[in-house]
């Protein structure tokens, strides 16, 4: 308490805070700086390497849309496609039926064409079919 | 639009985040590890700061306040041993450095951290508040109660060392 009173008497402990500030070694400060930077450089550097990529790349679609290489690169692109598709999936699927004897036994019954019932004709004749429905059957 | 990048002048940065760690922490190697994590953080995130929500310092300083509180925060405060060294060798201002980083030592941590804000990072009343979402008003108030604690500290403690020295005058 004395040491302090009698040396720091009127001292502005705010001041003396502020220049007896910790400090790191300039060792320290040279190596985390040095990361830092470098750090830096390298993701600068990609992000460069990113941008002169796609500089590039539109510059080479805007010279091949002025020439209309853009549709013939569509159509080629398409026809590839078909290409790829007739070849991936055959048209002709070859049956091999085995002939026998009960072939024709045993064929797929033909579908029995279902005729269609004709339709009661609106207007005059209705009326006069509906009666005859009407009539008791003759029992002789 | 091109981003400012938050570590474009690391320099001073550094210095900054260390005196910060070094008033709550101790000046040494904590400290330096302390510094060292939250640049490595701030390098990995770099891209994840935001101008808006304050200066780079800020940033760093909130980085640096979870790096301590997260995996530091059993760590006892590093002090250097003021009566060990032979003081006829030490300038006075040595001295009175040894003296205020013991006094800080001896604070509680709130105190300690207001302190190592203010005086060691060099933020303001109004950053302060920002970065532990407080009111200014509040940390103003604090920051006064915290220096009249050491103003305190400081007059109770007299170093060993300097009561040796004026008996041996």
């Amino acid at each position: 308490m004395r040491y302090w009173r009698k040396r720091h008497e009127g001292l502005d402990l705010e001041a003396e805070l502020r220049a007896g500030r910790p400090e790191p070694s300039s060792e320290f400060v040279h190596r985390l700086e040095a990361r830092v930077r470098n750090d830096g450089r390298r993701s600068r550097a990609g992000s460069l390497r990113v941008a002169f990529v796609g500089a590039v790349t539109a510059v080479m679609l805007l010279a091949l849309a002025s020439v209309g290489g853009v549709g013939y690169a569509s159509s080629a692109a398409q026809d590839a496609a078909v290409s790829v598709k007739r070849v991936v999936t055959p048209k002709d699927v070859i049956q091999i039926v085995k002939r026998g004897s009960a072939i024709d036994q045993y064929r797929k019954p033909k579908a029995k064409k279902v005729k269609k019932a004709k339709k009661a004709k609106k207007g005059k004749g209705t009326k006069g079919r509906v009666r005859a429905r009407t009539r008791p059957p003759f029992t002789g | 639009m091109l981003r400012r990048d938050p570590l474009a002048d690391p320099a001073p940065l550094i210095k900054r985040v260390y005196a910060y760690a070094a008033y709550r922490l101790g000046d040494g190697p904590d400290a330096e590890d302390i510094t060292s994590e939250t640049f490595e953080r701030a390098l990995r995130y770099r891209k994840s700061y935001d101008p808006k929500k304050g200066e780079p310092v800020a940033w760093l300083l909130g980085i640096a306040k979870r790096c301590i509180d997260g995996s530091w925060s059993k760590t006892e405060y590093a002090t250097e041993d003021v009566d060990s060294p032979d003081t006829t060798d030490l300038e006075e201002d040595t001295i009175r450095r040894l003296t205020v980083s013991r006094a800080v030592a001896a604070l509680d941590d709130r105190d300690r951290e207001l302190i190592a804000l203010r005086y060691g990072a060099d933020l303001t009343a109004r950053q302060i508040a920002e970065l532990l979402d407080a009111r200014t008003n509040a940390i103003e108030v604090a920051l006064h109660r915290a220096l009249g604690r050491l103003r305190g500290i400081l007059g109770a403690d007299e170093p060993e060392a300097v009561r040796k020295r004026g008996a041996s005058q």
